[in-house]
């Protein structure tokens, strides 16, 4: 398989979305999870669509149909799951944005990089 | 407080109107139709706000399955198998035409309007693999759209409007040269998977001499249609 272009931002979002929901990843967690790793941006479920496509289309992560269930008026959820090859790409994205972090730090100060951290947590 | 608790609990557990589901429903390919109506369903608060977030979210449903569905290069093809049918039309039957300010532009309109419909149909089309027959739908349908919009062409702006003859022989060799080509490169209604995954007739084919070989076939189709005119044009 042939190695995928590097993720987008919007892309490395929804990855860790998926990940972190585990076995309740469906669109509409999926859709607060990234709202939550976006904010303050707003975040449309369309845009989520079009990027699940997306990454399935990478072979990045797979899906299935779930059972239909009453509150969603008896339709079924489509989950996903990350591939191996997701987990790879999503952990290589992960270690470049703590370079990326840690170069900050040193150009604008640990002050600055621990006011920030304060405000992730 | 009692019957005020009761009434909002009654509002929060009820759903969208069975017509406005009903309308998304329609709107959706049926390929993503269940998740998509289901998680609509799922984040319904009010009837605004379950008709604002479609509004939203059902264009890049169907723009993401015309992404999947559509194969840019097998895309490529197509327009240029639909604009040369025009343009061969247009060149046997009003060669002036070519010359013509915009004369070019007035050819690309039909073809343009059949690509569009074709590529929606196969976003609509149901997953799976379809029988070589329901491959004609898409252009029947495409060509269908482009004679109704010279029609109005004709009634509004006859200067943008194709002639009859031009437009009705271009049509039947689009019919015959979009089909074949949408018979030897079908459509991936099946959801794709793999890293940068090459064109699904790739896929389909497995290797180059099958492709060597559809080309050849398609080439054959299009000097046969030229021999065809210009024994027509002869006579």
């Amino acid at each position: 398989m042939a190695k995928p272009d590097s993720l987008g931002q919007f892309e490395q979002l929804v990855m860790t979305a998926i990940l972190a929901r585990r076995e309740d990843a469906y669109g509409v967690t999926i859709h607060s999870k990234v709202e939550e790793l976006a904010r303050p941006k707003a975040v449309s479920l369309g845009a989520v669509y079009v990027t699940l496509d997306r990454l399935e289309d990478k072979g990045l992560i797979a899906s299935w149909l779930s059972d239909p269930t009453p509150e969603r008026g008896g339709r079924a959820k489509r989950c996903y799951r990350l591939e191996a090859l997701g987990e790879r790409v999503l952990e290589e994205s992960a270690v470049t944005a703590k370079r990326i972090w840690e170069s900050l730090v040193d150009v604008w100060g640990r002050e600055w990089g621990r006011r920030w951290g304060r405000e992730l947590r | 407080m009692g019957p005020a608790l009761g009434k909002g609990i009654a509002l929060m557990a009820s759903g969208p109107s069975k017509s406005a589901e009903a309308i998304v429903a329609i709107l959706v390919p049926p390929a993503c139709r269940e998740e998509v109506l289901g998680d609509l369903h799922e984040r319904y608060r009010s009837h605004s706000q379950y008709a604002f977030e479609a509004w939203i979210t059902v264009p890049l449903v169907i723009l993401s399955r015309v992404r999947r569905t559509a194969d840019p290069q097998v895309v490529l093809i197509q327009a240029f198998v639909l604009y040369l049918s025009f343009l061969c039309a247009a060149w046997f039957k009003e060669a002036a035409l070519l010359q013509a300010q915009w004369g070019l532009l007035r050819i690309a309109i039909p073809a343009g309007i059949t690509l569009l419909v074709v590529m929606l149909e196969d976003a609509y089309a149901n997953p799976g693999r379809r029988p070589p027959l329901s491959l004609v739908r898409g252009p029947v349908l495409g060509l269908a759209f482009a004679l109704a919009s010279q029609g109005l062409f004709w009634s509004g702006n006859p200067k943008l409007a194709l002639g009859r003859w031009i437009l009705l022989s271009g049509c039947a060799m689009s019919l015959l040269l979009s089909s074949a080509v949408r018979m030897l490169f079908p459509p991936a209604t099946q959801q794709l998977h793999g890293a940068n995954a090459p064109a699904d007739w790739l896929k389909q084919t497995g290797g180059s001499g099958e492709n060597l070989r559809a080309l050849a076939a398609i080439g054959a189709v299009l000097l046969l249609i030229l021999v065809v005119l210009q024994l027509w044009k002869r006579v």
